[in-house]
């Protein structure tokens, strides 16, 4: 299990990550999101010791990430896919890993198969493009299959072929019992993928909760063959109704059975009948951005 | 480029035996060795600090004639150290200038260790390199020297040839580690070594012949003011090392 408490970092007077606070636990996939420079990857950095923490903690099973015996046997990482040696070829650079790792050389050859670089193996990896040095990473995170796996935005430069790929990846690892952190600004990947939204502001975590217990339902919209009378029934069954567009009626708060009810007992036609549910896009920039600064 | 993509491993950590500790010490070291000969910058150095010593030799031969063994040795071994700083450049401000340290660091958190087994990497690589172009050079000298060579000295001058390649190579890595950056700790050591010592040695013999590493490997080489001349490359060595050290302990990975 992950722990992360408190985590703080100023840099002078400015505070780039602020009080945060969240546990990572086995068998589930994490989102994290947050818009460019809200924290996610210094958070990340403060995790596995690359950049000092001006307070608080993070411990992987109890322990500072500094402190476990052989760190990337536990937590696999993907923080930079660039961050490889250009003039190496895929395979060094891995049985370079697979040596500091002690896991076998030949897990190497494994791992790309994995992740679909197996025959690009031989290449440098200065002539891999930006997806395949992706998968690089991944396959350098996988070398010694660690229980943990923390990847910033994965999925960048990832055909669609790839980011499914990926999500199943991720979603194998959390069945089998792994613990899985992923930041991404992919608010449609990251939605499809995780179990559970971290969602970053501004140095502060702005909501923590499941996919479903952020993104519930939160009305229904209805069109009818009367709007005119369909809205004075439902006002009077005591909804409170919105005029949406092309003559639809948003109900806040009500289920589409609530309305079908009362349109079934006032002997209402009814055209379209749904239920609104606000979409993770939403709801990011809603808990993201400032009031008033989206126009 | 392919494309099939297979699915993940059925259990977790199941087909995976890793380490249960970090790599010891040894295991670093090789480790960092292979990373400096794993691709063509780092295989050019030591290709070029092999060779620079015989082929100099060999060049310098068409021109003079060599009566005495050490002389020339002790020119070799400290060309061959310049090109030695670079290897040892490489080996850490490599890691930053392509960003390869943040995977060094994310498996050896203890950046302390990882530098002192760069440290030694580079010092068995840098000593190894700058045996072979002694080795070779003195071979080329025997070849082409006259019938009377003088071979007085050529034992010292052969050690301080293998031990000023791994001080050079150690002075690198600390300059490097203590950069962070490939081209400024090239250009601020080739600048200080080879530009600004010379004209100290001009302005201030006495004060420069306390601070010029080159010049005090052939002179130690020579078997002359021995003493000093390990004083110089020493503290060239503490100070490069322990002011990587101090930088890269603190400098958070971006």
């Amino acid at each position: 299990m992950i722990t992360v408490s408190g985590l703080t970092k100023r840099y002078g007077d400015r505070t780039v990550v602020d009080d945060v606070s969240f546990t990572l636990e086995p068998g589930t996939v994490t989102g994290f999101l947050g818009p460019n420079g809200a924290g996610k990857t210094t958070t990340m950095r403060m995790m596995t010791g690359l950049v000092p923490a001006s307070a608080g903690s993070a411990t992987v099973d109890g322990r500072p990430y500094g402190e476990l015996p052989n760190p990337g046997a536990v937590v696999g990482t993907l923080l930079d896919a660039s961050a490889v040696h250009p003039g190496r070829t895929g395979r060094t650079h891995l049985r370079l890993l697979a040596a500091a790792l002690g896991v076998p050389a030949e897990r190497a050859e494994e791992v790309l198969a994995q992740v679909g670089l197996a025959d690009a193996a031989r290449r440098r990896v200065g002539g891999y493009s930006l997806g395949m040095r992706q998968r690089l990473g991944i396959a350098g995170a996988l070398l010694a299959d660690p229980p943990v796996l923390v990847f910033d935005e994965p999925v960048n430069g990832l055909d669609p072929e790839g980011i499914r790929w990926m999500r199943d990846l991720l979603r194998g690892h959390a069945a089998r019992g792994g613990t899985v952190l992923l930041s991404s600004h992919l608010l449609g990947e990251v939605e499809h993928t995780v179990d559970r939204l971290l969602v970053i502001g501004g140095g502060r975590v702005v909501a923590d909760g499941s996919v479903a217990s952020l993104l519930g339902p939160d009305g229904a919209v209805v069109r009818a063959g009367d709007t005119a009378a369909l809205r004075a029934a439902l006002e009077a069954a005591g909804f409170h109704v919105e005029p949406g567009d092309d003559g639809a009626l948003v109900v806040p708060g009500a289920r589409p059975g609530d309305i079908g009810a009362v349109a079934a007992a006032g002997g209402h036609v009814l055209l379209d009948l749904r239920p609104v549910q606000r979409g993770l896009e939403d709801l990011f920039f809603q808990l993201t951005w400032p009031e008033g600064t989206l126009s | 480029m392919t494309t099939v993509l297979t699915s993940p491993a059925p259990s977790l950590g199941s087909s995976v035996e890793a380490r249960r500790t970090g790599p010891s010490l040894p295991t670093l070291v090789g480790l960092e060795m292979r990373k400096s000969l794993s691709h063509r910058s780092g295989r050019a150095f030591a290709a070029s600090a092999a060779l620079l010593g015989p082929v100099g030799v060999a060049l310098a031969a068409t021109d003079a004639e060599f009566g005495w063994a050490a002389g020339p040795i002790g020119i070799v071994g400290s060309m061959t150290g310049l090109v030695l700083l670079a290897l040892g450049v490489i080996s850490t401000a490599g890691e930053w200038t392509h960003r390869t340290v943040q995977t060094t660091f994310l498996l050896v958190p203890q950046r302390g260790r990882v530098l002192a087994a760069k440290t030694a990497a580079v010092a068995v690589l840098g000593a190894t390199l700058a045996a072979v172009s002694a080795g070779s050079s003195l071979a080329v000298i025997a070849a082409v020297g006259v019938d009377d060579l003088n071979w007085d000295g050529t034992g010292q001058a052969l050690v301080t040839a293998v031990g000023a390649g791994a001080a050079f190579a150690v002075i690198g890595a600390g300059a490097g580690a203590a950069t962070a950056n490939t081209p400024a700790a090239l250009t601020s050591l080739y600048l200080l070594i080879m530009g600004v010592l010379p004209l100290v040695r001009i302005w201030n013999p006495d004060l420069a012949q306390w601070l010029d590493p080159a010049e005090a490997t052939t002179v130690l080489a020579q078997g002359d003011a021995e003493a000093r001349s390990i004083a110089v490359l020493a503290g060239w060595v503490v100070v490069a090392s322990v002011a990587g050290w101090v930088l890269t302990s603190r400098r958070p990975v971006q």
